[in-house]
């Protein structure tokens, strides 16, 4: 199998990567958000178990949680398993993920001073527009970093959907390697996975560039 | 009060570096002089222990037998929870025909020659099927022992009867068997007919995907379509059209025929006392297929 057959059978797989990626960001991020202000709840109840959630969801490795949100339905209630696995696939990720969002806006949410909310009651902003137009906008600056942090991270983990046989693009170079008894794939993959982050990288440092509004 | 205690402890920290380079340093030019003043008694003594260890290690060799953990019979991990089945009793067996020290290595199958090459087994043997491309890419391969074919394995109620019936239907595979790499090469055109192929990375996989109805089919080693179904006669129906008959064999390291030659040996033993057989014995799904016994 030459170079290009191998770099165009793993770009069709590529696809698929992305779909993992653009999709569980998509659902993720305003999740965390969710999961956030549910975490900062007042009501200690409502705390307590978002906060179980989610220590939960960051001690157990991702690739169990892919597994028991793929296979667990089947087990346990005798549904059948999804043909499409990116279903399961993008609602584990999602999931995961939203752990891990909520964790670094709740992070940001709490640097913002107490004199802020104070000042914003008595210019008569209500509680809504208070976090809507003077504290969001901060905690997405402050955040920035942490995010793309977890943004790479997400561009890697998506080779674990291989554990479900989503033909995504490493389970392909995998099966390229095997069937040739050659390493060269995993080098592919190594400059797929590189490349993409580099671009996520660029584009998460315009946003950041951006958001500096206030220097 | 903090900063004096970060201070101290920081002190602290320096000294047992420095100690620890100190030392290393110190064993270092120890070793310098046992190689140059080899003639020193003392050094000479602390070789000749060494070649002692040398000997003694050669006497107990230990032998690392790479299996595929999740391919019963042939390798699996027994009730007890140890590793078990047909390959591993066998190459038990030969190793206490030829002294060695025997240890089981679970690899990740569709590696296993990377495995293999890094050392961290002595051979691969785990229901193997021998591939010209093994033998060209220069490991040395055992003489077949068995003789393997692929088979379908359906629900009873789906209704398929032959490879034909296939036709739009989603199959299951694992990843690095032989079945994946025939549905892939000489049945592409049998595969081209799927409605789509999955490739799980473990048996298990696949046929929990079939259980929950994710596929239609699962493409598979026949002794392991046989042994999932047995006792399971009423939900399973096998497909045999004898697909892709091949064979299995051992894969050793490039530079290792005299540790195949030795198996071999003692394989070949093995067979002629008997024990080959009452091992067999035991695992009646394969039994018929292993080519010392016909």
């Amino acid at each position: 199998m030459s170079l290009l057959t191998m770099i165009a059978k793993m770009s069709e797989g590529f696809g698929r990567t992305c779909a993992i990626f653009f999709l569980t960001l998509i659902f993720s991020l305003p999740l965390g958000m969710i999961v956030a202000l549910l975490r900062m709840s007042k009501n200690k109840v409502v705390s307590a178990v978002t906060r179980f959630f989610i220590s939960v969801l960051r001690g157990t490795p991702l690739m169990l949680q892919l597994l028991a949100v793929t296979y667990g339905p089947y087990y346990l209630f005798g549904i059948s398993v999804s043909r499409n696995k990116l279903i399961p696939v993008v609602v584990a990720f999602s999931i995961n993920y939203a752990a891990y969002f909520a964790e670094i806006y709740r992070g940001g949410i709490e640097s913002i001073s107490p004199g802020q909310y104070e000042a914003a009651k008595v210019l008569g902003y209500t509680k809504v527009q208070t976090f809507m137009r003077i504290i969001l906008p901060q905690v997405v600056k402050r955040i920035m970093p942490s995010v793309t942090n977890e943004v790479v991270t997400l561009v890697k983990d998506t080779s674990i959907a291989f554990t479900v046989s989503y033909q995504e693009m490493f389970t392909i170079g995998k099966q390229i390697a095997n069937s040739q008894t050659s390493f060269v794939p995993f080098v592919v993959a190594g400059v797929f996975y590189f490349v993409f982050n580099a671009i996520v990288d660029f584009v998460m440092g315009r946003i950041e560039k951006k958001l500096d509004y206030y220097k | 009060m903090k900063k004096t205690l970060a201070l101290i402890l920081a002190a602290i920290m320096v000294f047992s570096l420095a100690a620890c380079g100190g030392q290393k340093a110190a064993a270092d030019e120890a070793a310098a002089e046992a190689v140059v003043e080899a003639v020193a008694e003392e050094a000479y003594e602390e070789g000749a222990a060494d070649a002692a260890e040398a000997v003694e290690e050669a006497a107990d060799a230990k032998f690392i037998m790479g299996i595929d953990p999740e391919y019963p019979p042939f390798s699996y991990l027994g009730d007890d929870g140890d590793y078990t089945g047909f390959d591993v009793e066998v190459c038990k067996a030969a190793c206490e025909k030829l002294g060695w020290e025997f240890e089981v290595f679970g690899v990740n199958w569709d590696e296993k020659l990377v495995q293999l090459d890094s050392n961290e087994c002595d051979c691969v043997w785990s229901g193997m099927t021998l591939l010209d491309s093994m033998a060209e890419a220069g490991y040395v391969l055992s003489a077949p022992y068995y003789d393997n074919t692929q088979v379908v394995l359906v629900k009873k109620d789906s209704g398929i009867t032959s490879s034909e019936d296939l036709a739009g239907m989603a199959v299951a595979v694992q990843l690095g068997t032989s079945g994946e790499a025939l549905l892939n090469g000489d049945l592409a055109d049998l595969t081209a007919t799927f409605g789509d192929l999955v490739t799980c990375d473990s048996f298990l996989k696949c046929f929990t995907e079939l259980d929950g109805n994710a596929v239609d089919a699962v493409f598979v080693d026949a002794p392991v379509a046989k042994a999932y179904v047995e006792g399971k006669e009423d939900q399973y129906v096998i497909i045999d059209e004898g697909l892709g008959a091949e064979q299995y064999g051992i894969a050793f390291r490039a530079d290792d025929q005299e540790l195949c030659d030795a198996i071999e040996g003692a394989v070949a033993e093995l067979v002629a006392d008997g024990t080959y057989a009452k091992i067999a014995d035991k695992y009646p799904d394969i039994k018929n297929n292993l080519l010392f016994l016909q």
